[in-house]
């Protein structure tokens, strides 16, 4: 946890003024005290008002009727006067006397002030009350405090801290105010590498040369290099996310005894080189921009092209793609397919658009719109929220998970006030906020180009539709009776038939109640195909050349229920572009200073040096994202470039070097080797920001390949109790995708795949029939793919619904796609277990080891050895064999007695849902039909007594600390 | 289990002595350490309530409708609406409630003439009618995750994660805060119950209605207790020398062994907490447990005194199908029947067990409903929009003064008097659990974070 606002700063300004002892000796007593008067009316100007404005003025400060407990903190009178309690609040001279101060020094339980956490005065803060009421709590006036103000300013770097030029902020106190240079590194340039590293060492040894020095100062000895077999299954996981098989094992072990360098070398060129790792690595990237296949909210609505964004990504890592460009492409590459075209148009901007309609694009173009699909990733819908509050909580989104993503730092703060820790003012915020005000959702038409995937088309359309058919089939024959109702009341009443359409406006004595002809089933049943007919037409989406995308437009238009189809939409006419506005506390109708698209100013790093405003972009409607994100992919970039290498160390060894990915800021921690974040940012912008080489560079060094165990546990926990030292490796965890993945591996069903539209893998039956609510009606059930080919896929490929996790890769804390998540969980709790042992998944991995050991090895201890060394990639010791051959054997006298229970695929299920008007419940059939014909993975009933004995040891094996643990 | 008994021993007696004994002592430190995040935590202050146990009305229950009589909208009825409050769009009209209404009790609750349990006063005179909450979301999932999580965005911690983060929970061999849903899950989903960025330990654990009550809580039926007794000694041994050959230390692999020991208790606690058959007949009878209309409520309010009884800190159950649109008459009358029977069980039962004065029962929707509708489909439709200035909540118990708190405008368009946005009655819950929500924070993502996200004010109104 990172600390709170710095102390010392604050104790060396109290010494610094001067109040702490006494004025020289060799003044008058009258020169005395107009020192000391001078220097409280300093620390009153510079301290006390700004923290009383901070902390105190929001509830005693103000309006007379409105200031709680009736004590106004505004003036000194009021502060003298005091308030209802009748306690004296101010004591001049006399601070323990003075309820202001005792309530800030939170000592007395009834009496604490501020009364939130967050905003509890430090203990320095607390001083600089006390001195000052100590000094007679003299209240300069505003002339005085001006003068002090200015002087004060006048300075950028004193023993107080730094100012930091910003483009300003809501106040001149926070303009102005000092930060601790230690909280701003983060926002300083990159230093560059000859001052970071003496000219003796060899850049190969950089990063040993960075930790080694720590632990050379701290004594603390580092763990020797792990063995070969531990190396390479760290290596494979860590680049692949899958486990090295025995006989990549067995060869890596013969390599590395003829040359252990040249072996390992190898070894991650092989691993970096491999399709598997771009599927490993991609998923990092999609926990960070939040990846999932739904839109969540109410409706949940199938983004049916998303898919195309994760293979995007999947293939950038492979074709270590440089990251300068993967930023560009991702926050602007609609707008990089707009200038290609506009080249090939002559720049007829007129034919960009109508390109736009068409989806006219060549390969490069289509991958760089489907790129965009990073500015679709929120959660959002727009069902019963106002069109501008919509409107402002996605362009919100943007900037926060632009913020986080790319430059580390926290944005969102700044929506409603400046940073409270960081220099970054509320105007930034809002720069940065216009730069996407012309930004608009749409699911844009983009050819598929020959590096996507669109296998298994067929197959899945045809399923949809039989879907959609069965919907609207069920639809028609409910709006057949209702219009046949209709038309005998039209009869009945004389007046000519009216379909629904044209009836809708007239008034209720000419024509039939709404649902005529319908009972409170009926209309129920009526509603829910309806959402059917959408959800269905909407997931065959899927197969279309579309794209989950943005485009430029000056205005926006939205429908009530727009987040079910966002498509181009231009006005005839020329709109205006909007202005933009600081909004204040984030109130739409707050409106403070009209500010231009820009990019944040307090890294120093200008668009452009020349301009008036160098931290400026563009304010035409089109290349204010382009421009965005050349500035956050400028080389000079200190938060990008940092913020990358630290993720990718940070995924090599469990944390950051900095701690918080996701923030740089103040509060985030703070880098243990900030000297070796530099080399690395600034090595990786002079090779062409290639991850691949970063890779390299990372697991090449002696820091990587340490034992999991200190040297010396019992220095370690003392001095290093969380391993900042690097001494040793930290064992982590597999992730829920390493452990499915890795099981599939492991008892040989996973079939490897190049992207495509998602696969469908088991799910906990109970759950994907669950039903789940949505606006008017329920979601479909979940169905997984039908055969095992097509479902035993990686779970980066797996459907990712908002509202419906996969139970098992939820357990293991895949996160939850609605807020970015910089580092995983791995807290062990019972649930898991629960899974690992229990869940048909599991059994079923379980059933599918023990038949390729039996496929694969003849006797019971032969079978034995192979499982471990499947699972755990080590023969089993002599006692291991005997004990689980014994433990088998038992099993299968156990297995021979008891006979399990086949499993029984439902064709179709009722469902039942209260009518949202009536309140009464009514039910309806949904048909399953990929249960029809079904190849289920072998079940217990499917195999022998022994089999299943087998299994129950495999079973064991996956839930190991030695499977489940990467050392 | 078929196993002979001479060679049962042998089989299990080893196992056992492993598994239960030797094993466990070995690990008892790491153990407790590994339990730490929901051991039992002092509260901050004097705590008036234990317990929660909060009902959940997903699809925001009618305040005029319930508990909070509107004569002039029965005078306005079907007269043109200008109120500008709501998305409903065009032409708009007063609805009058459709139902009488009485006061009952000491406090003179005034309560819709469909609430025939909690009418009696042995129940009424414990309740406190808020009346004075407003919410800021008008759409349901949006509002859920406000009420629940503080946030309308989804994602941050539950009331109920809060309340186990601050407390812990007395019994460890269940979870510290459980949920309860009607077959479908409410809008939102799990969100609404989720740990957000506190550690998972606090996130809610959903009993499910039907089926295991616990995803995969019990093995396949083909495998005995005993099959895994076996099995989890031979996997101890496994990861005892695993341990051993790492040093002998790991607080992330301890930890994760015990949660084996703990998983295999907890098979068989839970499935004593589901079971209702050792529940007296005038006890099932009373929840209406055995009845169409309130037997799933009726089940879930008792197994929420179950609970509460075993330690549990925070139960919740969401019960739908408040959301009329329309058809409000016949749609709230047969929701009111099917919690009215229920809720009252439940409290009376909590005073009856000396358990009411420890436990806060708290009954809310996530908004409450417009004066007025709009034309659908052309027609009058009888029923209410969403309304995010006025609601009505009930509370019992916990410390609660009953009495009406609160009061909304002469059409119920607006929380008046006592108006207080939800951050309030969380700050207000937790100060009832003895914790301050100010106090109550988790560092993340740059700040120390709270339930109500920036602080709020105590009801005084309600507290006794």
């Amino acid at each position: 946890m990172a600390g709170r606002f710095t102390h010392g700063r604050m104790l060396t300004l109290v010494a610094a003024l001067g109040l702490c002892c006494c004025a020289p000796s060799g003044l008058a007593a009258d020169d005395k005290r107009a020192l000391h008067q001078s220097s409280a009316d300093r620390l009153f100007t510079l301290r006390v008002l700004p923290l009383l404005k901070a902390k105190c003025f929001a509830c005693h400060g103000g309006d007379a009727k409105k200031v709680r407990g009736g004590l106004n903190l505004l003036t000194r009178a009021d502060m003298l006067k005091g308030g209802d309690s009748g306690e004296a609040t101010l004591v001049a001279g006399k601070p323990e006397q003075s309820a202001l101060y005792r309530a800030v020094t939170w000592g007395d339980p009834d009496l604490e002030m501020p009364p939130k956490e967050n905003d509890r005065l430090s203990k320095a803060e607390v001083e600089i009350i006390r001195k000052w009421i100590a000094a007679g709590a003299p209240w300069p006036n505003e002339a005085a405090r001006k003068r002090i103000q200015e002087a004060e300013w006048s300075v950028i770097e004193n023993e107080d801290g730094r100012i930091v030029t910003t483009s300003g902020g809501t106040s001149q106190e926070w303009t102005y105010r000092r930060y601790e240079p230690a909280d701003l590194w983060a926002f300083e340039p990159v230093q560059p590498k000859a001052k970071l590293l003496p000219q003796h060492v060899k850049p190969g040894d950089a990063i040993d040369y960075f930790v080694n020095r720590r632990l050379v100062d701290r004594q603390v000895k580092p763990a020797g290099q792990a063995s070969p077999r531990v190396l390479l299954r760290r290596a494979a996981l860590d680049l692949t996310g899958l486990p090295p098989t025995p006989q990549e094992i067995q060869q890596f072990e013969a390599a590395w005894s003829r040359d252990a360098e040249k072996a390992w070398a190898e070894l991650v060129d092989r691993l970096l080189a491999s399709p598997r790792y771009g599927e490993r690595w991609a998923r990092h990237w999609l926990d960070v921009t939040r990846y999932a296949d739904t839109g969540g909210m109410s409706n949940d609505f199938e983004r049916s092209n998303m898919w195309r964004y994760r293979d995007y990504v999947i293939r950038a890592f492979n074709q270590d793609k440089p990251y300068k460009r993967f930023i560009v492409e991702q926050l602007a590459g609609d707008e990089l397919a707009d200038l290609s075209v506009l080249e090939r148009v002559d720049g007829n901007w007129k034919a960009v658009h109508k390109a736009q309609l068409d989806g006219d694009y060549n390969e490069q173009e289509a991958e760089w719109i489907v790129a965009t699909g990073f500015l679709r990733l929120g959660p959002w819908d727009n069902a019963m929220v106002k069109k501008e509050e919509a409107r402002q909580i996605y362009l919100d989104d943007l900037v926060n998970i632009t913020g986080q993503t790319f430059l580390a730092q926290t944005l969102r703060c700044c929506k409603c006030h400046d940073h409270k820790f960081d220099p970054i003012p509320t105007r930034d915020y809002y720069r940065i906020y216009a730069a996407f005000a012309t930004t608009h959702m749409a699911e844009r038409p983009v050819p598929f180009t020959s590096s996507e995937s669109q296998e298994r088309f067929d197959t899945g359309r045809a399923h949809l539709q039989r879907m959609l058919d069965f919907a609207v089939a069920e639809k028609n024959k409910l709006v057949e009776k209702r219009e046949a109702a209709a038309l005998a009341w039209f009869k009945a009443h004389n007046l000519l038939y009216k379909n629904q359409q044209q009836r809708r406006n007239l008034p209720d004595e000419q024509k039939p109640p709404r649902h005529v002809g319908l009972n409170h089933i009926e209309q129920g049943q009526l509603k829910v195909r309806e959402q059917d007919e959408w959800i269905w037409r909407r997931r065959l989406e899927r197969y279309e050349p579309m794209a989950q995308s943005v485009y430029n437009a000056p205005s926006f238009s939205l429908a009530w229920n727009g987040a079910r189809k966002l498509r181009i939409r231009r006005n005839a006419k020329p709109q205006p572009v909007p202005q933009q506005h600081i909004l204040s506390g984030g109130a739409l109708t707050a409106r403070g200073d009209v500010v231009q698209p820009g990019v944040l100013s307090g890294i120093g790093l200008p668009v452009n040096a020349a301009a008036d405003d160098p931290f400026l972009v563009t304010p035409a409607v089109a290349g204010r994202r382009l421009a965005l994100a050349e500035w956050i992919a400028d080389d000079g970039n200190s938060l990008t470039t940092r913020a990358i290498v630290n993720r990718i160390w940070q995924y090599h060894f469990g944390v950051g070097i900095a701690a918080n990915a996701n923030n740089f800021g103040a509060k985030g921690g703070k880098p243990t080797h900030p000297a070796l974040l530099d080399y690395l940012a600034t090595d990786f912008v002079e090779n062409g920001w290639r991850i691949k080489r970063m890779h390299r560079l990372i697991m090449m060094s002696d820091a990587y390949r340490r034992r999991s165990a200190p040297a010396d546990a019992a220095l370690v926990n003392r001095i290093d109790p969380n391993n900042q030292l690097l001494s040793y490796y930290r064992s982590r965890r597999l992730s829920a995708e390493e452990l499915r993945d890795g099981v599939l591996a492991i008892t040989g069903e996973l079939v490897h795949a190049d992207g495509g539209v998602p696969v469908m893998p088991e799910i906990n039956m109970e759950v994907a029939l669950q039903p789940r609510m949505i606006q008017f009606s329920l979601a479909p059930a979940y169905q997984p793919s039908r055969t095992p080919h097509e479902r035993n896929r990686r779970t980066i490929y797996a459907y990712h619904v908002r509202g419906q996790a996969d139970p098992f890769t939820e357990l293991f804390n895949q996160p939850n796609p609605n807020e970015s998540c910089e580092l995983r969980e791995s807290a062990s709790v019972t649930p898991q277990v629960f899974t690992l042992l229990n869940s048909e998944t599991m059994t079923d991995r379980s059933i599918a080891l023990a038949l390729r050991l039996q496929r694969e090895s003849k006797t019971l201890p032969e079978q034995v050895d192979r499982a471990f060394q499947l699972v755990l990639g080590r023969g089993a010791t002599t006692s291991e064999r005997k004990r689980l051959t014994t433990y088998v054997g038992d099993m299968q006298a156990y297995h021979s007695r008891v006979k399990p229970t086949p499993t029984v695929y439902p064709t179709k299920i009722t469902r039942s849902l209260v009518e949202e008007f009536s309140g009464r419940p009514f039910e309806y059939e949904e048909i399953l039909p990929i249960f029809e014909k079904y190849q289920a993975d072998n079940k217990p009933t499917d195999v022998s007594p022994r089999t299943r004995a087998l299994a129950d040891l495999c079973l064991l094996l996956f839930n190991t600390n030695e499977f489940m643990y990467v050392q | 289990m078929s196993i002979d008994h001479s060679r049962r021993r042998a089989l299990f007696g080893l196992g056992a002595s492993l598994g239960s004994v030797a094993f466990s002592s070995m690990l008892r430190a790491e153990d407790r350490a590994a339990r730490a995040p929901l051991t039992p935590k002092p509260p901050m202050h004097r705590a008036r309530a234990k317990n929660v146990i909060m009902l959940f009305m997903e699809g925001g229950p009618g305040h005029m409708d319930t508990f909070d009589p509107k004569p002039a909208l029965t005078r306005m009825h079907k007269k043109e609406s200008k109120l500008p409050y709501g998305l409903e769009t065009g032409f708009k009209f007063f609805v009058g409630s459709p139902f009488g209404f009485r006061k009952v009790g000491d406090a003179g609750i005034e309560m819709c003439d469909q609430w025939k349990h909690l009418a009696d006063p042995y129940i009424a005179n414990e309740l406190c009618n808020f009346r004075g909450c407003q919410a800021e979301s008008l759409n349901h999932p949006e509002a859920l995750f406000h009420m629940n999580t503080g946030s309308r965005l989804g994602g941050d911690p539950a009331v109920g994660a809060w309340a186990s983060y601050g407390l812990g929970t007395v019994n460890q061999n269940l979870p510290g805060y459980v949920v309860m849903t009607e077959l479908a899950l409410p809008q939102g989903g799990p969100t609404n119950w989720g740990s957000g960025f506190l550690p998972p330990h606090y996130q809610g654990t959903r009993l499910r209605p039907e089926g295991s009550p616990i995803l995969d809580l019990a093995p396949p039926a083909y495998k005995s207790r005993q099959h895994q007794r076996r099995a989890l000694d031979e996997l101890a041994r496994l990861n005892a020398d695993h341990l051993k050959s790492l040093g002998g230390k790991s607080q992330a692999l301890q930890a994760r062994m015990s949660s084996y020991e703990l998983a295999f208790r907890m098979q068989a606690e839970v499935p004593g907490v589901v079971d209702l058959s050792n529940e007296k007949p005038a006890t099932l009878d009373m929840y209406g447990v055995n009845e169409s209309e309130t037997g799933q409520f009726g089940r879930q309010c008792l197994m929420a005194r179950r609970l509460v009884e075993r330690g549990v800190r925070f139960v919740q159950i969401f019960s739908g199908g408040w959301d009329s649109h329309d058809y409000l008459e016949r749609g709230h009358s047969a929701r009111i029947k099917s919690v009215d029977k229920p809720m009252a069980a439940l409290i009376r039962d909590l005073k009856q067990r000396g358990m009411l004065d420890d436990t806060l029962v708290i009954w809310t929707g996530e908004f409450g409903r417009t004066p007025d509708n709009n034309k659908r489909g052309g027609v009058y439709s009888l029923g209410r929009g969403h309304n995010n200035r006025a609601m009505t909540m009930l509370l019992a118990g916990g410390g609660v003064k009953p009495g009406i708190v609160g009061a909304t405008d002469e059409l119920g368009s607006s929380a008046v008097e006592n108006v207080h946005p939800i951050r309030d009655l969380h700050v207000t819950l937790l100060h009832l659990l003895g914790l301050d929500d100010n106090k109550l924070t988790f560092f993340h993502a740059g700040r120390y974070k709270q339930l109500s996200q920036f602080g709020g004010k105590l009801i005084h109104e309600m507290i006794a």
